[in-house]
């Protein structure tokens, strides 16, 4: 008979019902292969019992036979839906690939049939954060206090679910309460100054700052907060608000801690009512007065004089300036003028930069070939000559800036930075190649060091060196990784996936391009994941300021500018296969595969049958490894990204990475065109029009928003099927802001470019816009011509963009454009013939297939 | 101006980025998070108009031996090339090695670096006064030896 309340189907013989504590037992302590057994011998006598179903399951996904074990869990439910084990079991192993969601309904289920389960409330709690369910949070960290008062993590859990449901008053009633039952907190307790710190951050967001400085200080003397820099900095923030005369000091004692911190300095400067991003004529004498009085006290510190030449104008300008300028050139510091460069956008600033630099070259110049005469320091002369060059670069002045590092070069042929930055100004002239080849000899200077390296690798892909970047990235990746590429992505690194992706889509390799953008969506989707284990660790470790920190990064996290590049791009890419679904199938532009695209295809063909074998291995003779609950990493079957581009509904796919966009980066144009695009193909007419709305508000002249609006009425006017009511009055009421309803498109489209004819941009915008309404070819290529009239303005990017848009009409016009760009922009390679771009392809890596020959034997080998 | 000022939660995906710029050892992000949501007061960034320049991701010992004394360990530490000559790394070498003494009692810092390393080894020998306390045959994965260096604290403890 059934003890009351086990139902008969669950309830086990005293012999199975013992083997049944034992599976348990097994599993806790992982000893894996014994529960199995004992699962099996209870299963012989009866198999549809539902518990222990489950926790073969569960067994059997530690052991890495995921789907069996899935299976099982899954029968094991269907025989015993009211026991708390099997949901509990569902829930870990759904938790365990991270379907967050899903995991928290069986965990809702399992706390149905056993409310008190300390371990599934815990559980829960850390799901409701994670999906940020905070007043479900609230309740599950009530019921776990209640049942658990004596632990002190449970009090500080319940305030945290309380500051993270926005009720700060209640989290600091549950402090309060805490602070005053605990008991034998040890002397220089960390985790208690924690506690109190973030009860201080509490009392700061509630405005109570003299309960907040009242706490403070009591705990400094008692020595319960610990932290010496935190103490000063809630001092001196707490003492300002209050308007305390004690801040000044408080403010003071920051700086001599940390001179080098410019949150100090703001806030000395605030304190004294001066607002350092609004400095005005009355605050200005002052605030140079207290600047200069703290370079006197800190005479190794480079922020008082940095913060000071924000903050002067005219002579005074000039005169600190200056001896900034010769002592950092002096001593041969390479980040002078990124340094200076914010200055610049003051004119007067950076014309007195120019003129003191030049007169202080003046000083050190001597002839080129006669040997450096004593009176001047050899390094300050090329230190000098490195930073005109940037200067004038930084002005578009390319000529000028690589003169300048010619005579620099001339005189000291061994310093990398040269040659990068020599590198540098031919990539912005649009000279990829020589770009290329310049930091390779920059890199070769010094093969120890992996920024030249990775600046090499960067500058290879920028000119679409893509096999010969790897290699060189090669040198300093892991070595018992299976790819240089393979280790980058491992390491999570954005910058170089960025790069490949970027220079993949420029040789128009959609499918690879496509696949390195998405790697990009998963390393976010890891970061994203990776706050889960904390919502435990941190309530027990008290570390819970920078934990609150982490949760509301997290929020934000894909407002990071590689996520919004990535989504953006691939968003166009998968716009562009919705269009014209046979890219997807034909072969790219650059058909073959590269070398490493090949051996990439041969080991994961390897890896394929490694994992079938492996598959075998495991059922033979299964081991008693833990294997744990979180999927492991996949095998990559797709290393061309082909599957990938043919994967089924771009436009959903493009939808789903651009979603964050909207709300996280709201004044991001390229953002919005995106949506646009994506949103009118899928026939969300509302949402495409406030994305036209919101490019308007951010740039309203631009030609990118030009193309869209025009597009759009287009399509909205020959709607086959209209849309509802709503959307229909809502287009009709908003568009006419956007584009007027009495005139025709072309006639929309010549004024827009005749008021914005001197813009290359619009220019070509309005030749775009002329193809897309039928104009004829010739028409549209006299248009786009206009461009290289003397009167435009037209920048290398636009004139490539020319360049790319006569190659997609098929225009016969395009070598023609392309010899005058030539000479438009002469230092630029980027138009030069076919057979000249392989020659120049070759020379950029040149130098490097003789010297490294042997360490390019050890990679491919 | 390069600001040098405590990490923060959203300066991690920079270090990262920093590192992997720099050094062959390197790290996913949630081994930064450990770090900061373990030791949120050690870790340091020098940092120019929000973009990050260098680093140190720092952290207190977790298996003291017996007779050893609670210290602190050096993760991590690394200034982008273009910003040497600064006196960057020392800068965040103090305000690590002053909040691992206060707030930890640290009695002195460790740190492992490459035997190949000559670069490092002269600024941490040299520039930062750190010793050689031992040698760790095939410390890192490829099987090279590191030097195990030291730096006492003592002088900070309060």
């Amino acid at each position: 008979m059934p003890p009351a309340g086990i139902p008969p189907s669950r309830a086990l013989p005293p012999k199975e019902s013992s083997l049944f504590k034992e599976v348990l037992h097994y599993y806790e302590d992982r000893q894996l292969k014994k529960g199995l057994k004992a699962a099996d011998t209870i299963l012989k006598k009866f198999p549809n019992h539902g518990e222990t179903l489950c926790m073969k399951g569960l067994i059997l996904t530690h052991m890495g036979r995921r789907d069996e074990g899935l299976e099982l869990v899954k029968q094991g439910i269907r025989f015993d839906l009211t026991s708390h084990i099997c949901w509990h079991v569902f829930g870990l192993i759904q938790k365990g690939q991270k379907k967050y969601d899903e995991a928290l309904k069986s965990y809702t289920q399992a706390l149905k049939f056993d409310k008190d389960n300390m371990n599934i409330l815990r559980d829960a709690a850390h799901l409701q954060t994670q999906l940020r369910q905070y007043d479900a949070l609230v309740e599950t960290r009530h019921t776990l206090l209640r049942l658990r008062p004596q632990l002190r993590q449970n009090w500080i859990a319940l305030a945290v679910a309380y500051t993270l449901a926005g009720n700060l008053t209640e989290a600091k009633h549950v402090l309060e309460q805490f602070e005053r039952i605990v008991k034998n907190v040890p002397d220089y307790d960390v985790e208690m100054s924690e506690i109190l710190l973030y009860h201080l951050r509490i009392l700061e967001d509630l405005g109570e700052y003299a309960e907040g400085l009242a706490l403070l200080d009591s705990s400094a003397k008692e020595r319960t907060i610990i932290d010496r820099v935190s103490i000063m900095e809630f001092r001196a923030r707490l003492l300002s608000k209050l308007g305390s005369a004690e801040a000044q000091q408080a403010w003071q004692g920051l700086i001599e801690q940390n001179p080098d911190c410019y949150d100090y300095y703001k806030g000395f400067l605030s304190n004294r009512g001066i607002d350092l991003d609004a400095i005005t004529d009355e605050t200005r004498g002052q605030a140079l007065q207290l600047l200069n009085d703290f370079a006197q006290q800190f005479p190794r510190a480079g922020a008082p004089r940095r913060i000071a030449l924000t903050v002067a104008v005219g002579d005074e300008f000039k005169a600190l300036v200056e001896p900034y300028l010769h002592s950092r050139l002096g001593k041969g510091i390479p980040s002078v003028f990124t340094d200076l460069k914010a200055l610049y956008r003051d004119t007067a600033k950076r014309e007195a930069i120019e003129s003191i630099v030049h007169a202080f070259l003046d000083t050190l110049t001597h002839p080129p070939d006669a040997p450096c005469p004593p009176s001047i320091d050899p390094t300050t002369y090329v230190w000098t000559l490195y930073f005109l060059a940037q200067h004038h670069s930084h002005l578009g002045r390319h000529q000028r800036a690589l003169e300048l590092l010619d005579t620099a070069l001339a005189h000291t042929p061994t310093l990398p930075e040269l040659y990068m930055f020599r590198g540098r100004v031919l990539k912005r002239a649009g000279d990829p190649y020589g770009a290329a080849r310049w930091v390779d000899q920059a890199r070769l200077l010094d093969l120890q060091d992996r920024f030249l390296n990775a600046r090499c690798g960067k500058y290879r892909l920028r000119a679409g060196l893509i096999d010969e970047a790897v290699e060189v990235f090669g040198l300093f990746t892991k070595k018992d990784a299976p790819s240089p590429a393979q280790d980058l992505e491992d390491m999570q690194s954005l910058l170089y996936l960025t790069e490949e992706a970027d220079a993949q889509l420029r040789l128009g390799n959609l499918a690879m391009a496509l696949k390195k953008y998405v790697a990009i969506q998963k390393i976010f989707d890891d970061f994203e994941d990776d706050q889960f284990d904390f919502h435990g660790y941190s309530v027990r470790k008290f570390t819970i300021n920078i934990y609150l920190n982490t949760l509301k990064w997290e929020d934000t996290l894909r407002s990071h500018p590689a996520y919004v590049h990535a989504a953006i791009n691939a968003s166009r890419i998968l716009v562009r296969l919705h269009d014209d679904p046979s890219l997807a199938t034909k072969p790219a532009s650059q058909s073959h595969l590269s070398e490493a695209e090949k051996k990439a295809k041969k080991k994961a063909k390897k890896a394929e049958k490694k994992v079938q074998e492996d598959g075998k291995k495991g059922i033979a003779n299964s081991t008693n490894e833990d294997k744990g609950l979180d999927a492991g990493p996949a095998k990559d079957d797709d290393p061309d990204g082909t599957k990938l581009l043919q994967s089924p509904e771009p436009l959903e796919r493009a939808a789903k990475l651009l979603k964050p966009l909207t709300s996280l980066v709201k004044d991001n144009f390229e953002a919005w065109i995106a949506v646009y695009d994506v949103a009118v193909r899928r026939k969300k007419y509302l949402q495409a029009l406030q994305a036209l709305n919101n490019a308007h508000r951010l740039d309203a002249d631009s030609p990118e928003l030009h193309i869209r609006v025009v597009d759009f009425k287009r399509r909205w006017s020959t709607l086959s099927d209209k849309p509802s009511e709503t959307v229909a009055s809502v287009v009709s009421s908003t568009l006419p802001k956007l584009i007027p309803e009495e005139i025709s498109l072309e006639l929309f489209n010549s004024q827009y470019l005749q008021k914005h004819s001197s813009r290359g941009g619009a220019v070509l915008g309005a030749a775009k816009v002329s193809r897309d309404l039928g104009a004829p070819r010739e028409e549209v290529e006299a248009a786009v011509f206009t461009a290289l009239n003397a009167d435009v303005e037209l920048n290398l990017e636009t004139a490539m963009a020319i360049d790319a848009f006569l190659s997609e009409i098929q225009s016969s016009r395009q070598e023609e454009f392309r010899s005058v760009a030539r000479e438009k922009f002469p230092l630029a390679t980027v138009f030069a013939s076919r057979e000249e771009l392989q020659a120049l392809r070759r020379s950029a890596v040149q130098k490097d297939l003789v010297d490294t020959n042997e360490s390019k034997e050890e990679i491919l080998s | 101006m390069v600001n040098i000022r405590l990490a923060r939660v959203e300066d991690l995906l920079g270090m990262q980025a920093c590192n992997l710029q720099n050094l062959p050892e390197n790290y996913t992000l949630k081994y930064y998070l450990y770090h900061a949501l373990t030791w949120p007061q050690l870790s340091y960034v020098a940092e120019e108009d929000g973009k990050i320049v260098g680093y140190i991701l720092a952290k207190m010992e977790e298996d003291v031996a017996d007779g050893d004394e609670p210290h602190g360990h050096v993760t991590s530490i690394s200034v982008l090339r273009s910003y040497r000559r600064l006196g960057l790394a020392k800068r965040l070498m103090i305000q690590s090695q002053e909040a691992m003494a206060t707030v930890y009692k640290a009695a002195y810092v460790s740190l492992h670096v490459r035997k190949s390393n000559r670069a490092a080894l002269g600024l941490y020998r040299d520039t930062l006064g750190f010793t050689v306390k031992d040698i760790e045959k095939g410390y890192y994965a490829d099987g090279e030896d590191a030097y195990a260096m030291r730096l006492s604290l003592k002088h900070l403890v309060r």
